[in-house]
């Protein structure tokens, strides 16, 4: 029994106790996430399995103990990290060391020390959660997961002394919302400073996410599957959405190869005083170059929050007639972004839905007219035979229309592989083809008939949310589409796509590839039962509920930046002048809450008695001055006999006193004498004798 | 119900000439529940200080004189066989009593002193197997001759912590000394003594003692003064030291008809209390307790 006892003494600080650690690996596990999405798998992987491995050691007391096995796996991670990622900079890799360090820690840890030092890795790992993921979801995960690690701490120090399981987690949750008025706190005041370091976040996302400077076959096909979310747009100024379809423009792409479009690597700006900032004397001049708003066009205004890309891209409703802050708006009337967009970014910008009636300047006429030499004599001869029929720009574009309408043409996410000079094998053989084809070719025939055209990529439609009053916009949605220029009317749009896929503009492509499969025009994408589960209608709302909230949490809460934060300063009085001023204001403002907070407490501590005490002493301080000093040890039943004695004349005031203070103080009936008789009785003394 | 304590407090002092302070300690310490300890040379009054309590409250009284040679069966009784019977009688000793007088405790051996001092603090007594409760009320007063004659076993620290109160009665003054070489002899006054309560009353009015409101004011002063007292000493007051004082404190402002405790209860009762629980203090031989207690309640504000 004693060696029982003896052992599970010395135990105490040779393992960690079983509860302390189940709440840790809950916690530990919601961390994983934001890993899996981002990290190179074996990585998370690596880690359950240490956690797993832990729980199988610890109750045999296994640990990792030998210190050079510790030095070559440490060396090991080291090596495989490096080879995982080319390299040992950069976030994704100094996480992993990171996750892969603090897995071997988990093997290694026995004292309760070291259960604390997992804990703060613990913490360490939350943030870097945030390093490689700023989702909703995500942080979600990391609340959980931050929320689970003090349930683990409280755990631990509660000892392992089995009891009810769920009181740390109450305790940890109670933690958690008394210091949510200080998050709420240091959120609006904790100064965003984004000088100085930075880190590349978004280098490796920018191959991915779907736009680029070239149309090539299959190039927006491939994007058809991406769910990524490129932006999301509201109207500020409407309660619904626009009507018609949506045509998000993206860039302009004016060189042709045939199959294959290129935008300019730098635009030429459409304006050339364009810089950033000086935009009321940009907008006059717009007002003057585009007669748009004289002739009465719809102007929708739009506000567009925009996910990283690495790029330049900047979207809006075709088509802008005006750049946003930090833009310039470029030869084709887009939007381009000084710097490459590598972190979210939200304007505001205006557009138009009506063709502008601008004159076509000789330069941009023969760059709208230019054509590769790889032209083959069949698309040529099938250009010539429509403006040998009729030289009117509008019966042409209606020929060649109709040529996509009458011939077979097919609509289809996987036409197979093009050449960029297989523009006849599309026209003539396959005629299976995607936006992208679609645009591509038709732009060029209309060149090779003499009309200025160009292809204008962006993303068509989106899907509405009626909660959040919101237009999500996916990868999926990118599309391709033209522009012909036409004397009346200038450069106007002609969406090929629309002759071939009916329907396709007024929908996103998702909705839209949904109603082709429900028809049977179209091979299912996915399972049946899939698509019958994410039709149902509960689900269409909480996924719309989901998105308003994600919606919300980006614009609200990752949205509010160092601008912002300095408006919302301004606002509340608080001007700033660089970031270490503002640090300077932050930490005077915080420290008189602080300080405002300290003594509120004092005066909220300090009890009713005090005061009664300090009204005794400044009776005391009168009889001092009247000859009767009372000594520190004196009590005041006994000096006030005393002082009676000394002041005879004075002696039933002091008694009276004495007796009310004995009362308020000692006696259980405190409460039933009022402290302002006292008060009353203490300064009238004072009145009488000094 | 001070009535009854002050009629009592009265017919003791009566008996009992010149030593009020003393008298009116020793009955707080009475109504406190708690054991008395009297220091002084033989012939002060001592144990007729005892009998005029005991008989006072109509209690049943012993008197165990403390030798060096006394066993601890000789004041808890043992067991006898009974030759008739066929099996062992406890018979009880003096101690099965409600107002014992133990004089001299310091001339018994620690063995006899452990065997009373553990039946002071737990009320009952265990023998052969057998636990025997005590009578209530009971009350313990012991004397203690001063410890540097010839003779003595001095009683260690934690058992003197078990006394409530140790008070010294002293030599009278001129004036009181002459009054009782006058007055009655102290013996015939004692047989006439009558009951001034019942002792069914006596242990309302001790109830009525732990019921005397403490705020939380004389609360601070009291632990002002155990922390005090465990900077300034080595050996500083226990917890039992602190409820002693508190609960001998509601017994003086019960006595003196108040139903709260001032501070000036604590520094009335407390050299009494205090002194003997400091008295052992190394670092500070040349003091006597009851100098280092007036000390601590000369020093210790009052908040």
């Amino acid at each position: 029994m004693s060696k029982g006892k003896s052992r599970s003494w010395s135990q105490r600080d040779r393992s960690i106790p079983r509860r302390p650690l189940l709440w840790l690996a809950a916690a530990l596990l919601f961390t994983l996430p934001p890993m899996f999405a981002s990290l190179a798998t074996w990585i998370p992987c690596f880690f359950l399995a240490t956690l797993a491995i832990k729980f199988w050691m610890e109750p045999k007391g296994y640990r990792l103990r030998l210190a050079p096995l510790k030095l070559i796996l440490a060396a090991m991670a080291l090596v495989v990290i490096f080879f995982s990622y080319g390299s040992l900079k950069g976030v994704e890799p100094g996480v992993s060391l990171l996750v892969v360090l603090m897995s071997l820690k988990i093997l290694e840890a026995h004292t309760s020390r070291e259960f604390q030092v997992i804990v703060t890795m613990g913490w360490v790992l939350c943030l870097c959660g945030f390093f490689l993921s700023q989702d909703f979801a995500i942080a979600l995960c990391l609340l959980v997961a931050f929320t689970l690690q003090i349930a683990a701490l409280v755990q631990f120090h509660r000892g392992s002394s089995p009891g009810a399981f769920w009181p740390p987690l109450g305790a940890a949750c109670k933690l958690l919302a008394q210091a949510f008025p200080l998050v709420v706190l240091l959120f609006f005041l904790c100064p965003r400073i984004s000088t100085g370091f930075r880190f590349d976040f978004r280098d490796a996302l920018s191959a991915a996410s779907g736009f680029s400077d070239r149309l090539s076959p299959g190039s927006i096909a491939s994007l058809a599957s991406s769910s990524d979310i490129a932006f999301r747009a509201e109207f500020p100024d409407s309660k619904t959405r626009p009507p018609g379809p949506m045509y998000w423009r993206g860039v302009v792409m004016w060189r042709c190869e045939g199959m294959e479009w290129r935008a300019p690597y730098t635009p030429a700006s459409l304006a050339h005083s364009s810089s950033v900032g000086a935009s009321s004397a940009r907008r006059t001049e717009f007002a003057r170059a585009l007669p748009i708003q004289s002739r009465g066009g719809k102007a929708i205004r739009q506000r567009i929050a925009l996910a990283p890309h690495g790029a330049h891209w900047m979207f809006a409703l075709d088509r802008p007639f005006e750049a946003a802050p930090g833009a310039t708006l470029a030869n084709g009337n887009y939007l381009w972004s000084v710097q490459p967009i590598r972190k979210p970014r939200r304007y505001e910008i205006v557009s138009s839905l009506e063709s502008t009636g601008k004159e076509l300047q000789p330069r941009e006429r023969k760059a709208a007219l230019e054509l590769p030499n790889s032209i083959s004599p069949a698309v040529r001869e099938l250009a010539e035979s429509w403006t040998a029929q009729n030289s009117d720009p509008h019966v042409i574009v209606n020929n060649a229309l109709q040529f996509f309408r009458t011939h077979g043409f097919r609509y289809s996410l996987s036409p197979g592989e093009y050449k960029k000079n297989d523009l006849d094998q599309f026209l003539f053989q396959r005629r299976v083809g995607f936006c992208e084809h679609y645009a591509a070719s038709f732009a060029t025939l209309m060149r090779l008939a003499g009309i200025p055209a160009r292809v204008v990529a962006g993303y068509l439609g989106g899907e509405y949310n009626d909660l959040g009053r919101f237009f999500l916009v996916r990868q999926a949605d990118t599309h391709a589409w033209c522009e012909v220029w036409l004397p009346d009317s200038g450069w106007t749009r002609v969406d090929p796509t629309s002759i071939v896929a009916p329907g396709r503009a007024s929908l996103d492509l998702n909705s839209f590839l949904d109603r082709r499969i429900a028809s049977g025009e179209m091979e299912t994408r996915r399972s049946a039962f899939v698509t019958q589960l994410t039709r149902l209608a509960i689900f269409t709302n909480i996924r719309l509920a989901w998105e308003t909230l994600n919606y919300q949490w980006d614009t609200r809460v990752l949205g509010f930046d160092a601008d912002v934060q300095e408006a919302l300063l301004g606002a509340a009085g608080i001007a700033s002048s660089g970031p270490f001023f503002t640090i300077a204001e932050i930490l005077i403002v915080v420290t008189a809450l602080l300080i405002f907070y300290a003594c509120w407490m004092q005066l909220r501590t300090r009890s009713r008695t005090d005061r009664v005490k300090g009204l005794y002493e400044r009776f005391c301080r009168k009889l001092t001055r009247l000859g009767v000093r009372r000594d520190p040890w004196d009590g005041p039943s006994d000096f006030s006999s005393r002082a009676a004695q000394l002041l005879p004349n004075e002696s039933k005031r002091i008694r009276e006193i004495s007796n009310t203070y004995i009362t308020l103080r000692y006696s259980p009936e405190s409460g039933t004498i009022a402290h302002d008789t006292f008060a009353k009785q203490v300064s009238a003394f004072a009145a009488h004798s000094c | 119900m001070t009535d009854h304590v002050d009629a009592f407090t009265k017919q003791i002092c009566e008996i009992i000439v010149g030593k009020n302070q003393a008298v009116k300690l020793a009955v707080a310490c009475l109504l406190a529940r708690g054991h008395l300890l009297i220091e002084d040379i033989p012939g002060v009054g001592k144990t007729t200080l005892c009998q005029t309590l005991a008989r006072s409250l109509a209690l049943a009284f012993q008197r165990i004189q403390f030798t060096s040679d006394l066993l601890p069966a000789d004041i808890l009784g043992n067991s006898i066989f009974d030759q008739i019977k066929q099996h062992f009688v406890f018979h009880r000793g003096p101690l099965f009593s409600q107002v014992v007088l133990i004089d001299e405790v310091n001339r018994a051996t620690a063995k006899t002193q452990s065997a009373l001092l553990e039946s002071m603090e737990e009320h009952h007594i265990s023998i052969d197997g057998v636990t025997y409760e005590l009578p209530e009320p009971f009350f313990v007063i012991a004397t203690q001759n001063p410890q540097h004659q010839v003779g003595t076993f001095p009683l260690p620290e934690s058992q003197l912590d078990r006394f409530l109160m140790r008070i010294e009665l002293g030599v009278p003054d001129r004036a009181s000394e002459r009054a009782m070489l006058l007055g009655m002899d102290r013996r015939e006054m004692l047989k006439e003594l009558k009951p001034v309560f019942s002792p069914r009353t006596l242990l309302e009015i001790q109830d009525n003692v732990r019921k005397v409101h403490a705020s939380a004011a004389l609360l601070d002063y009291l632990q002002d003064l155990l922390d005090a007292s465990r900077q300034r000493h080595s050996t500083g007051l226990s917890p039992r030291a602190g409820l002693a004082l508190l609960h001998a404190s509601q017994a003086w402002a019960l006595m003196n008809g108040r139903d709260m405790v001032l501070p000036e209860d604590i520094q009335a009762v407390g050299v009494a209390v205090m002194a003997h629980r400091l008295g052992h203090d190394i670092e500070q031989p040349g003091q006597s307790g009851r100098a280092l207690a007036d000390n601590l309640l000369h020093s210790v504000p009052v908040p």
